[in-house]
């Protein structure tokens, strides 16, 4: 069924050093030549559309968090990777949802990423914690926090943005907002 | 507060590698000697550490929700999900199971029809001898009185067991046709007519081949018989000949009427025909007559299926049988009829006169 995806896949030593290099290019080859592989077998295996999305913008994570840390070897075949990770994620949300997890349809062989997922689980619950504490924090310090640390926005910029009448006074409530998110991050 | 601020701000740009040379110096003396400037350090360092996880993976994430806005997923999953029929889906997912159970079904299919093509060449065809009902009683009467030992009247608990068939004069001197089955086994042998006369008879002839018997009557109180009314065909019959048979499947005589079907048997036999006559149990032995009074057959058996034929012993074999006997062993010719008296007369005529000639033969076996 694959025979046609096949030439749009993007080599792994491309995605390899692409995702090194955070190419956007390389994420769009990447994405539109794995994900109809997740579709299927999300689809075929009592999932939708949006499990699948979930499920394969989250191994792409894991892909890039891997080779970003140098771990990822050319010798396991980056379609092999993907599909594995992918499967391990979706029995898993499948097992808490008392779904049956037996029966699974398999389109391709399966590796062990268990490690993988382990680290990334971690990553996931302390991002998990950083949102939280950013929703937790109300505006306007939620939307001061992201400008100045996502969005990478100076003082200045944020203090026009909200109109103080001054930077310091920015300044100051930037400092209130962060003192409060870090509370929540460290505590919560 | 404003200490605290500006401290902030310092460790920030410190930790993000703002300060100048001179600065970070200073600032690392004061980091080394304030344990508490220190501690805030370390944990902004996380801070900005996660904070920076966070954003690049919020990054990551928007991009992708871009190109998956991009793509046609709706026809994707068309494509590749489940089928829409859910036959189609069922059989994808139990695909194993499926095979499973229709390799059952296939194997317990092959066993029963084994099973009933087995029991197609054993049982398909049924003789018609009757089965008194008595007979699993008197049987069970048999063993009680051996078991108990207690002789009190044998004559009354030693009641043979009853078969019952047909059978028909060929001669005027007391010689009888019936079937071999009906009375293979016999013990003794009574041919009993339709005014309820029973006369004591002796096998003569048998051909089990053939299905045929030819017995004697023995009996002090039998007088020969008048001339037979009927003749023996020597030549073959047709289909859709119309025939009738007379015989005993109940306890009164009963005709039944039909035609010749095949001029073959069961299973191609080619010593009968197939008729399509109702006969039942006790027909067997009967005379097949055609309407000019000429016995064409005897009837002998049925299919057993529910809507199955009759099948009667073609005559020229009862004539081959009769003439195969050893004249010696017969202490009286069996001088066949010539003269057939049924010709030109209507049934109920033909009925009256013939069911002198037919008797039921009552089979008593141990």
């Amino acid at each position: 069924m694959y025979k046609a995806l096949n030439s749009s896949l993007p080599t792994d030593r491309e995605v390899v050093l692409g995702i090194l290099n955070n190419s956007d290019e390389t994420l769009n080859k990447l994405y539109r030549g794995y994900f109809p592989m997740i579709l299927q077998f999300i689809l075929n295996n009592n999932g939708n559309e949006d499990d699948a999305k979930d499920v394969f913008q989250e191994s792409v994570i894991v892909l890039y968090n891997k080779i970003k840390a140098g771990d990822f070897e050319l010798s396991s075949k980056l379609k092999t990777y993907i599909y594995s990770v992918c499967r391990r994620i979706w029995l898993k949300r499948l097992a808490q949802d008392h779904k049956k997890t037996n029966n699974i349809n398999d389109y391709e062989d399966v590796l062990i990423v268990d490690d993988d997922l382990e680290k990334h689980d971690e990553q996931d619950r302390r991002l998990k914690k950083m949102n939280e504490a950013l929703e937790g924090l109300g505006e306007p310090c939620k939307t001061i926090i992201q400008d100045f640390y996502l969005n990478n926005l100076s003082m200045q910029d944020i203090s026009e943005k909200f109109g103080y009448t001054n930077t310091d006074n920015a300044k100051t409530q930037k400092y209130k907002c962060l003192q409060r998110l870090k509370k929540i991050f460290f505590n919560g | 507060m404003r200490r605290d601020l500006e401290l902030d701000a310092i460790i920030e740009d410190y930790l993000n590698g703002k300060l100048s040379a001179a600065e970070q110096e200073a600032f690392e003396q004061l980091r080394s000697n304030d344990p508490e400037v220190d501690e805030k350090v370390v944990s902004h360092k996380l801070f900005l550490e996660a904070m920076g996880e966070y954003a690049a993976q919020r990054e990551l994430l928007d991009k992708m929700d871009q190109i998956h806005a991009d793509m046609d997923v709706t026809g994707l999953s068309a494509k590749l999900g489940p089928h829409p029929s859910k036959i189609v889906n069922f059989w994808r997912r139990n695909r194993m199971g499926i095979a499973v159970a229709a390799s059952f079904i296939l194997l317990c299919s092959m066993v029963v029809e084994n099973y009933l093509r087995q029991s197609k060449q054993v049982g398909s065809y049924e003789q018609l001898d009757r089965k008194i009902e008595k007979v699993k009683r008197s049987q069970d009467n048999l063993i009680r009185t051996v078991n108990s030992a207690a002789a009190a009247d044998p004559e009354a608990s030693l009641k043979p067991g009853s078969f019952g068939g047909t059978g028909f004069a060929i001669s005027a001197n007391g010689y009888v046709l019936t079937n071999y089955h009906v009375i293979s086994g016999a013990d003794s042998l009574y041919l009993q007519n339709n005014n309820g006369d029973s006369f004591r008879a002796t096998p003569v002839f048998t051909d089990s081949q053939n299905d045929i018997a030819i017995l004697k009557i023995d009996d002090k109180n039998f007088s020969a018989f008048a001339a037979l009314p009927y003749t023996l065909k020597k030549g073959k019959t047709g289909i859709g000949e119309v025939v009738y048979t007379l015989g005993f499947p109940k306890d009164d005589a009963v005709l039944g009427e039909g035609y010749v079907s095949s001029v073959t048997g069961f299973n191609s036999d080619s010593i009968q025909y197939q008729v399509a006559v109702p006969v039942n149990p006790g027909n067997s032995g009967g005379p097949l007559l055609d309407n000019s009074g000429n016995i064409v057959g005897m009837i002998s058996g049925k299919d057993n299926r529910p809507d199955g034929a009759a099948f009667a012993v073609k005559s020229k074999y009862i004539l081959e049988a009769i003439n195969s006997i050893p004249a010696d062993s017969l202490n009286k010719k069996i001088a066949v009829s010539k003269r057939n008296l049924l010709s030109g007369l209507k049934r109920t005529q033909q009925v009256e006169k013939l069911q002198d000639y037919v008797f039921m033969v009552k089979v008593y076996k141990d």
